[in-house]
């Protein structure tokens, strides 16, 4: 009884460090982005993100001038992502 | 996207009068850029072109600016002198595009070979892997760099 009682607490702290550890590697990041006017400018965009090292999925939209981006933040800031997009000829709204 | 078909003729005048002839630039390796002034991921990659072009012009690479419309010659008269852009620059129209891709992305840049076929077609603002993976290896080596 004891002993299982010991196995299931180890074992429950073990998926939570797990959780822990990948919510603090994957984070989400929302970025305006300005003067993006047609489908092929937001896919200048997508391309330059994508091809940023710690990028793992990327959604950009003229119409609402948006960037969702999910990264991992043991390999790429949100500075960093913001210096792409403006490389790109358009501009990351601070917000 | 990979392409070995042949290109077509293309024939234009740069924005100095003189003729641009595609098929003058057998045994270069040419980037094909068909961009526009009203175009920003255009214009943010028009430095990186020129750095190319001056970087790799001994290793055969030449650059052609292409402009796709709507766009005025004193427009592009006025971006190529602010820039310092040092390769040719023609205004284009869409059927000029169309010889290539039915794409339309902006910008977008046409590898040709040296034997004068299409190598590939790059979409978008030319990365610089892409460059390292897709363009590098067609140049010439630098004297001294075995193979």
């Amino acid at each position: 009884m004891r002993k299982s009682l010991v196995l299931t607490l180890a074992m429950s702290a073990v998926m939570l460090i797990s959780a822990i550890g990948i919510s603090a590697a994957t984070r989400k990041a929302t970025i305006r982005v300005e003067g993006m006017k047609c489908a092929n400018c937001s896919g200048s965009v997508k391309k330059a993100l994508k091809a940023t090292a710690g990028v793992e999925t990327v959604e950009v939209n003229h119409q609402t001038q948006e960037a969702v981006i999910e990264y991992d933040d043991t390999k790429v800031t949100e500075v960093r992502l913001r210096e792409v997009i403006n490389s790109t000829g358009f501009k990351a709204v601070e917000e | 996207m990979a392409q070995t078909r042949k290109p077509p003729e293309l024939k234009l005048k740069d924005i100095t009068g003189r003729q641009v002839r595609l098929s003058d630039y057998r045994g270069k390796i040419v980037l094909l850029n068909f961009w526009a002034t009203w175009c920003p991921p255009c214009r943010a990659e028009i430095p990186d072109l020129i750095r190319l072009q001056r970087e790799y012009h001994s290793a055969g690479l030449r650059v052609i600016g292409v402009t796709y419309p709507p766009q005025t010659l004193p427009e592009v008269k006025e971006f190529f002198r602010k820039h310092k852009m040092n390769y040719p620059v023609a205004i284009g129209n869409k059927a000029n595009k169309l010889l290539f891709t039915e794409s339309e992305s902006l910008p977008m840049t046409i590898v040709i070979g040296a034997n004068g076929s299409v190598k590939d077609i790059i979409e978008g603002i030319l990365l610089p892997e892409e460059f390292e993976q897709k363009i590098k290896p067609l140049l010439k080596k630098p004297l001294g760099e075995s193979k």
